[in-house]
């Protein structure tokens, strides 16, 4: 038995060895430590939750349980065994009997939910030929425990996603009777209910089955509250503590998380707000469907205003909503004094609007292009002669000192933009938007993707060079990153502003933001 | 040292069709008055209508789009005019007016390709294929037994030549290929077509009217296909019914082997030039070897399937280059 000091055995779990363990387990990339030496040990019969925020290593650490990653050092124990880390894969996970459940399964999205539960594992006789019909029975025994409205003949590209996803848990759980299920962020498309209902199903499921265990992975404070026995918090890539659920509020869960590396007010905290006069953007009850309501705000010139939330809370909705890839379904967006409608990011880029997608690789690079034409791409207007030919040259000297001002680093500007790193891609597409000159930048996750050397000068560009002259809205993960860049924090809960926090005023701090972005309530 | 594997894989990716070409030039030397001025002329008068829909399905290729109504165009646009100008509006019009109108009408069957195939969101496979059916029935239906004595004003632009030695149709096709250059490398819809056969997505959201430059490119494939349309029935003082039938695979062959890539966003115009002129030179040696039409078939169908072969090999070789670190 493998209890360190702080298990207190739960009574369902009092006999039982730990379904997996995890010692000093470590996964270094050039570069970063991504997990480091990271302890976590979970019990048979148990809910146990991994939290901890962006880039804390809950990711590597849970691909490195499932064997898509290999650990660098550190030993893990399944039932009890180790396992021999140099040969562990994902097939070999599965033979232990361990599954992770990822966000966005990986489906045959042309094919039945029951060929899809039963994809390599069919039920066959003895000539090998399937049988349908136990299969099909079978399938709509999972649908129904699982509460999926679902045919077995729909095909599976047609369910929603949350169906989906718990359809791959489904299969994990009743087709390849794992024992040790991992779940990355299942809840995060549930309704209220559906979360109860799922929860629910994990307790008569843990309750019926001896061996078996859970872990989540969560962003979620309330979610592991609500879900967990106990809670493993990730910081900087190490496990910081195991705390059990009932003997913790979220408050005190949110100080772990956070650590205390900046209980201490911004540095930056007594510079006031750069708010000039006349506002740029200014929004009254702007509302697109369920994604957000309700959005009042004015944005002025010199200032960077930044949008928090967690993933799905409407703030990426609404960022999209002011480029005109969201459209409004109730409110007024005007645009310096002027009601505006826009309908295409033509219209918004016309109107002085720029916007930095979030995923950049999708939405913002242009594959096999020079960097050159990356950079003009969306000015091109403004070097076009009468019939529509360039002014090349023009345009050149412009893409080049450009590139030269946020030091590009690329061989030429003739290279394709594929060969450039992450933050050099981001930087191209940076210098695309200020081309066009706009009045207001609308920036989505400027720093995703970037390595970690790159993000303070590009965090700078954005302040000193972006803001210089026009008003800015700034998406991020990352808590730190905003309350250094932005004068003014509006954080989105479930869709509505929540609060917001003002620079120069206390609780201008990342452990604050954290909680308010968690909808922890302060006793 | 001069890094071999790379050179190698720079020439696969973007210049084989040159090496093509000097191959195919060098079997041209064993055959005595292959390259005689007379039969280098006759070579790429022949090949000048190919020459102008395979650029036309360029363009399509380019945003990620194709168009296989190309070769049906090719015969309806001239059809349509000529029937439109000397039998409907009869005597009193200058028969060369019936150039304009083909011009006119392959555009417009361009843009009827593009609205459906963008405005309704249909498959442009589906749209094409369709039309492809409806064009050539007009064709059909109108001409049966063909035209065949036409006025000169209209065969001038396919059959004349300029000076009594360079057929005019030569210089068409140049033009246009001159000018498409111009359009991909030095026009804003060039950048756009580029951008939007790379990451469509993308494109839109730097500010792109993707669905007008997709509508474009339709509408630029169906007019070049109708310039092909003329320069044929010039070159052959006539039209027929099944002008340009099954030529829609050599259009294909001829713009996969220059190096446009299916998936959008890549190819040049220098590449599918020198990949009409490795047609005609084929088609211009097998006759020459007095080849018999069942195996020039055979041949014809190999250069195709080693123009799907070299598409997937680029395809490979990019992806490999895309995926290093």
């Amino acid at each position: 038995m493998d209890l360190t000091e702080r298990d207190r055995p739960r009574p369902s779990a009092s006999e039982a060895a730990p379904s997996y363990a995890l010692e000093a387990l470590t996964r270094r990339f050039p570069g970063v430590t991504a997990v480091d030496r990271a302890k976590l040990s979970v019990r048979r019969g148990e809910l146990h939750g991994i939290i901890g925020r962006n880039g804390a290593g809950k990711s590597v650490l849970v691909s490195m349980i499932a064997g898509v990653i290999r650990p660098t050092s550190g030993r893990i124990l399944v039932g009890g065994k180790e396992i021999d880390t140099a040969r562990y894969s994902p097939g070999r996970a599965r033979d232990l009997g361990i599954a992770l459940i990822p966000q966005e399964p990986h489906f045959a999205t042309a094919l039945s939910v029951t060929d899809n539960l039963f994809m390599g594992r069919s039920v066959t006789n003895r000539l090998g030929f399937s049988q349908a019909a136990a299969m099909q029975r079978k399938a709509e025994e999972i649908i129904a425990t699982l509460g999926i409205d679902a045919r077995p003949s729909d095909r599976i590209a047609e369910l929603p996603l949350e169906s989906q996803q718990l359809l791959a848990f489904g299969r994990a759980v009743f087709v390849d009777r794992a024992r040790a299920v991992l779940l990355d962020e299942i809840t995060a498309s549930l309704s209220q209910v559906r979360k109860l209902e799922l929860l629910r199903l994990l307790h008569s499921l843990l309750a019926e089955t001896a061996d078996l265990s859970f872990t989540l992975i969560s962003h979620h404070i309330a979610e592991i509250m609500e879900f967990c026995d106990r809670v493993t918090v990730m910081r900087d890539g190490r496990s910081v503590a195991t705390i059990e659920v009932a003997e913790t509020n979220e408050q005190e869960l949110a100080g772990w998380i956070v650590g205390d590396a900046d209980q201490a007010e911004s540095k930056q905290a007594e510079t006031a707000p750069r708010r000039t006069a006349a506002p740029i953007l200014s929004l009254a009850g702007l509302s697109a469907g369920r994604s957000f309501q309700g959005l009042d705000l004015e944005i002025h010139e010199r200032e960077v205003v930044g949008f928090a939330g967690l993933e799905g809370s409407g703030q990426n909705a609404a960022v999209e909503a002011l480029f005109g890839l969201v459209t409004p379904t109730a409110g007024e967006m005007k645009l310096a004094g002027k009601p505006v409608e826009f309908r295409s990011p033509r219209d918004a880029l016309d109107a002085g609007i720029a916007y930095l997608p979030r995923h950049r690789e999708a939405h913002g690079v242009v594959q096999n292009l020079s960097v050159e034409v990356n950079t003009l791409l969306s000015a091109y207007d403004g070097y076009r002669r009468p019939l529509g030919f360039l002014k090349r040259r023009e345009g050149r000297r412009m893409a080049r000192q450009r590139s030269e001002h946020l030091a590009v680093k690329a061989p030429s500007i003739d290279a394709p933009i594929d060969n450039l790193s992450g933050g050099n891609k981001q930087k191209v597409l940076i210098n695309r938007l200020a081309l066009v000159k706009p009045r207001l930048f609308l920036l989505n996750e400027p720093t995703r993707g970037v390595d970690i050397a790159s993000k303070p000068a590009l965090l700078a560009v954005v302040r000193d060079e972006l803001a210089a002259a026009s008003g800015v809205v700034m998406l991020s993960e990352s808590e730190e990153e905003l309350i250094a860049v932005c004068d003014r924090i509006l954080v989105f809960f479930k869709g509505e502003v929540r609060e917001i926090l003002e620079r120069g005023t206390p609780g201008f701090t990342v452990g604050r933001l954290y909680e308010l972005i968690q909808g922890v309530q302060r006793s | 040292m001069i890094d071999v594997a790379r050179l190698a894989s720079l020439i696969v990716e973007r210049h084989l069709i040159w090496v093509l070409l000097i191959g195919i030039a060098l079997i041209g030397l064993t055959m005595p008055g292959f390259f005689s001025v007379r039969n280098m002329i006759n070579l790429l008068w022949a090949a000048s209508p190919l020459g102008c829909m395979v650029l036309g399905l360029f363009f399509v290729l380019l945003t990620g789009g194709l168009d296989l109504s190309l070769e049906s165009i090719f015969a309806a646009a001239p059809t349509v005019a000529i029937v439109l100008a000397l039998q409907t509006l009869g005597e009193g019009i200058w028969p060369g007016f019936a150039i304009v109108l083909a011009l006119g009408l392959g555009a417009l069957a361009g843009l009827l390709n593009g609205a459906f195939a963008v405005k309704l969101g249909v498959n442009a496979f589906l749209v094409t294929l369709a039309t492809l059916l409806i064009f050539r029935g007009i064709v059909i239906y109108l001409i049966p037994e063909g035209v065949y004595y036409l006025p000169p004003e209209i065969t001038w632009l396919g059959g004349a030549r300029l000076f009594d030695v360079v057929p005019v149709a030569i210089l068409v096709w140049i033009a246009l290929y001159i000018a498409a250059w111009a359009i991909v490398d030095r026009h804003k819809l060039g950048k756009d077509i580029y951008a939007l056969g790379n990451n469509a997505d993308a494109a839109y959201i730097a500010g792109i009217n993707i669905d007008r430059a997709r509508i474009k490119v339709f509408v630029i494939a169906g007019f070049l296909a109708s310039v092909g349309g003329i320069l044929e029935v010039g070159r052959l003082q006539s039209v027929t019914a099944d002008m340009g039938q099954g030529d829609i695979l050599m259009v294909f062959a001829g713009a996969i082997l220059g190096g446009t890539s299916l998936q959008g966003g890549v190819g040049r115009v220098s590449g599918i030039f020198a990949a009409v002129l490795v047609i005609a030179m084929i088609g211009n040696l097998m006759n020459l070897y007095g080849v018999e039409p069942s195996v020039r078939q055979i041949v014809f169908g190999f250069v195709l399937l080693s123009a799907i072969w070299l598409a997937s090999l680029q395809g490979r070789l990019r992806l490999g280059r895309g995926t290093d670190p």
